[in-house]
């Protein structure tokens, strides 16, 4: 079945009470269902690789709520997912965070033009992929090779006419204008 | 500064002395008959100023005349000495990996489907000459609606992927659209220009076959003067009755009026603004546009940039062609008359925008002339109305004195008895330079039977010359109504904005036509009736003007259908070359717009493109990976969150398209969007689950 975009409704809305603390059994099992969710989204469709995954997430969002407050686990597992990825994609493809290139390396995977890309990203593959996303990445601009190109001046024949001559006759009946006071 | 080298073109002189001399005496011969058949007694006010209208019409009719005279003479004779296809003996670089081409294309929130199949047919053309090494795509996108954003990115991302390494099709969609089309090319020209000799710039509906992509280039590189060579495209792909109307006279009577252009312009031709190869050093060395000083519509950015880009580069002693000899060029037509005169309105500021460049310094006389011609195109229908009016009023007073020229029930005007020839002479010689030309491309088709066979024979072309000949007269007055609104509108300081163009074909609705042909009907009405009783005699003349007005609506919603198109294909009416032996790019057009790629990203299906980029992780990561570097400032960012907050509280439904396009113009914004929605109480999307 493909996942369909539900209704806005489906959105928090400013001003809902939010729901009871006494109902949320831990951080993790709240976000858990989600988090599968998301990386369904991504393109992990395998049970046991979304399991792993899930480990992991699971895994680096309790590491983060042990070391520092977390306002929302929801939000912090979601960003977790995508930190996963991220490391993932810096290893396999050797970056030293470079920002662009990861970026046009995740949009490469996510797109599904890496085949077994979920598999890696869970370690459940041996071989590397770096070639098959490095062909799967897409280069948007060449590098850039600039040009000056200033405006060409064009000079209108009888722009401003009417005030020229406006102020060669004020210039004549009124004499030479006094010099600005200010230096 | 790049400066062109090279000798000057030979024939400049001789040809122009011929064409100018043929335009100014025809107008003069036309004058001396129209002044002859006034009164005796002098000529009167009304007279004097009928006499300076018709001057001025008469020369338009009469260059456009010579043009097509004298180009159905070159095309019959079959050669040009000294036209580009044989200009240049210097030899052709050796391969093409010396130099890269760029295929640029901007576009504005155009259909990306129809954008993408016309870019992946040249290149599968291209590709089929065996001569696409050196050749790059860049879209250009000014695209501000955020769904079609989106779709471009998709559609981008796709074909990049299919072609491989190295890239071959780059994308990228500007921040601030300044400067509208011939800003988003000096955007090109400023971060990439560098990395091409030449740009081949297209429209977003063009479509050029891979040989004549490669034989510019050729051209090109043989003249090093040469700035630009201009090919004429031919209006193709619709099918409604007024569009395919167009598509013949343009198929038929075009490559006449190229060639007569290209006879006397030769390297002083001009820039149609599309279907163009531009060698890209002069071009923004010498191209930048400035702003005109003043406001808007006629101060500001230059709206029609092509003619002003034209003038540069030959101010700057590089040559510009128009290589009429090639085919393989084409673009589409407005499908109705409705979305022709829509065109026409953005089209006439950029023109009229020109008048104020005619005495400009240092621009060539005949980049005047094209100055002056762009804005006469316009002119001419105000003038022409004008004409009518004073030539009808001159006829009421006239029937009010003795000898009148109207009386009675007689169907002729009745001149004073020693000058109805020449008056007679003159409506006749004003007719015959009007339709000569189509009656000359005729000649031609007789002269070239597998020509005539696929204009569906010289007798069916005949018939579909006089049908659309008599709908030109129907559709002329209302054209001629149009234009005139538009000019009044943009001297009383009225701005036109950057409308979408509608390109595909769709019917005229009743609504719809009464909206825009009402106030044309009832301007008929009241001419007829005032004609009727006022001046009977003059009446009979004026009625293809009053049908073309009267008409309006039916005619307009007429033309506008398909089914009627269709039906005058299968009666091989206004067959166009291009509809009976299909080109093999357009072709390819039609293939990949029957069985289109799929884009990536379709693990999640939305309504709204715009919405995947914010929720779909893929469409997402794409969209990102393709938005600059840019932190917003505070400002910004409060706006930001604003439209966030809108969208929590009020949905999605509530948001214009430039506060959503704003939603995602930024990445961190983006990426925290994207998370909100997906920590929600509730999943974005509805993933499956095994």
């Amino acid at each position: 079945m493909t996942p369909t975009v539900e209704g806005w409704t489906g959105l928090g809305r400013a001003g809902e009470p939010p729901a009871d603390e006494s109902e949320r059994p831990d951080p993790w099992s709240g976000a858990a269902e989600r988090v599968g969710d998301y990386l369904r989204a991504m393109g992990v469709i395998d049970a046991f690789e979304l399991e792993l995954l899930g480990a992991r997430v699971r895994h680096r969002l309790l590491a983060r709520m042990a070391s520092a407050e977390v306002e929302d686990p929801l939000e912090a597992a979601i960003e977790e997912v995508n930190g996963l990825l991220d490391e993932w994609l810096d290893g396999e493809l050797g970056m030293a965070g470079e920002r662009h290139t990861l970026l046009a390396a995740r949009a490469a995977v996510l797109s599904g033009a890496a085949p077994g890309w979920t598999a890696r990203f869970a370690g459940v593959a041996g071989e590397s992929i770096a070639g098959a996303i490095r062909a799967a990445t897409a280069q948007p601009t060449p590098e850039p090779a600039m040009l000056d190109m200033p405006p060409s001046p064009i000079l209108l024949c009888c722009y401003g006419v009417r005030q020229r001559i406006a102020a060669r006759l004020r210039r004549l009946v009124v004499g030479r204008a006094p010099t600005s006071p200010h230096p | 500064m790049s400066t062109p080298q090279g000798r000057g073109v030979p024939g400049h002189h001789y040809r122009r002395t011929v064409y100018f001399s043929l335009v100014l005496l025809t107008t003069l011969g036309a004058m001396i008959l129209l002044s002859a058949s006034f009164q005796e007694g002098g000529i009167r006010a009304l007279e004097l100023l009928m006499l300076v209208l018709y001057a001025i019409l008469i020369l338009w009719i009469s260059a456009s005349f010579w043009t097509a005279t004298l180009g159905f003479l070159l095309l019959l004779r079959g050669r040009d000495p000294y036209a580009i296809a044989t200009a240049g003996r210097e030899p052709v670089s050796e391969g093409s990996e010396a130099f890269k081409i760029a295929l640029v294309m901007p576009v504005y929130n155009e259909d990306p489907a129809r954008v993408f199949a016309g870019l992946r047919a040249m290149y599968q053309s291209l590709v089929e000459t065996g001569k696409h090494e050196g050749f790059e795509i860049f879209i250009l996108s000014d695209t501000r609606d955020p769904n079609v954003w989106v779709q471009e990115e998709l559609l981008w991302r796709q074909w990049s992927v299919e072609l491989g390494r190295p890239s071959r099709v780059f994308y990228r969609n500007r921040v601030e659209n300044t400067s509208r089309k011939s800003g988003n090319l000096a955007d090109f020209c400023r971060n990439w220009g560098g990395r091409y000799r030449y740009m081949i710039v297209l429209d977003a509906d063009s479509i050029m076959s891979g040989d004549t992509l490669v034989e510019l280039v050729a051209r090109m590189e043989r003249n090093p003067g040469v700035g630009l060579i201009q090919v004429p495209p031919v209006p193709v792909n619709h099918s409604s009755l007024f569009a395919r109307m167009l598509q013949f006279a343009g198929s038929l009577y075009g490559p006449m009026f190229a060639a007569g252009l290209s006879y006397w312009q030769l390297g002083t031709s001009n820039f149609w603004g599309h279907n163009a190869i531009i060698r890209v050093k002069p071009f923004a060395d010498h191209c930048g546009l400035p702003r005109l000083p003043g406001k808007e519509p006629f101060g500001g950015d230059i709206l029609s940039h092509d003619f002003v880009e034209a003038a540069l580069l030959r101010r700057a002693g590089w040559r510009v062609w128009l290589a009429y000899d090639l085919g393989g060029s084409y673009e589409e037509v407005p499908p109705t008359l409705i979305d022709y005169a829509k065109r026409d309105r953005r089209w006439c500021q950029g023109n009229l925008q020109h008048s104020r460049l005619l005495l400009a310094r240092g621009f060539k006389p005949l980049s005047r002339v094209h100055f002056a011609m762009g804005v006469m195109s316009y002119v001419a229908s105000p003038l022409w109305l004008l004409f009518l009016i004073v030539a009808g009023f001159a006829a009421y007073l006239q029937s009010l004195e003795r000898p009148a020229y109207f009386f009675g029930h007689n169907l002729f005007p009745v001149w004073p008895e020693s000058y109805a020839v020449e008056m007679t002479t003159v409506l006749f010689v004003t007719l015959a330079m009007l339709f000569l030309p189509k009656i000359l491309a005729l000649v031609l088709l007789a002269a070239r039977p597998r020509l005539a066979k696929r204009f569906g024979g010289l007798s069916r072309a005949s018939l579909s010359v006089v049908i659309e000949s008599l709908l030109s007269v129907l559709l002329a007055p209302v054209l001629m109504l149009f234009q005139s609104k538009f000019v009044l509108a943009i001297l009383l300081r009225q701005n036109v904005g950057w409308p979408t163009q509608q390109r595909g074909d769709r019917g005229t609705g009743l609504a719809e036509a009464i909206g825009a042909h009402a106030y044309q009907t009832l301007i008929g009405v009241a001419t007829g009736l005032v004609a009727y009783y006022y001046v009977p005699s003059f009446f009979p003349w004026f009625t293809p003007v009053l049908a073309g007005l009267l008409l309006a609506v039916p005619v307009s919603m007429l033309t506008s259908r398909t089914s009627l198109g269709r039906l005058a294909r299968r009666a091989g009416l206004f067959l166009a070359a291009e509809e009976s032996a299909r080109p093999r790019v357009l072709q390819l057009l039609d293939q990949q717009i029957s069985a289109p790629p799929a884009p990536p990203c379709r693990g999640i299906e939305g309504k709204d493109p715009w919405l995947r980029a914010v929720v779909d992780p893929c469409a997402y990561a794409l969209h990102s990976s393709l938005l600059p570097e840019q932190t917003p400032s505070r400002r910004r960012r409060h706006y930001l969150e604003g439209l966030i907050f809108q969208l929590q509280d009020e949905g999605a439904e509530t948001l214009s398209a430039g506060e959503k396009r704003a939603l995602i113009s930024h990445r961190d914004g983006l990426f925290e969007l994207h998370e909100l929605l997906w920590s929600g109480p509730r999943a974005p999307v509805d993933t499956a689950r095994d």
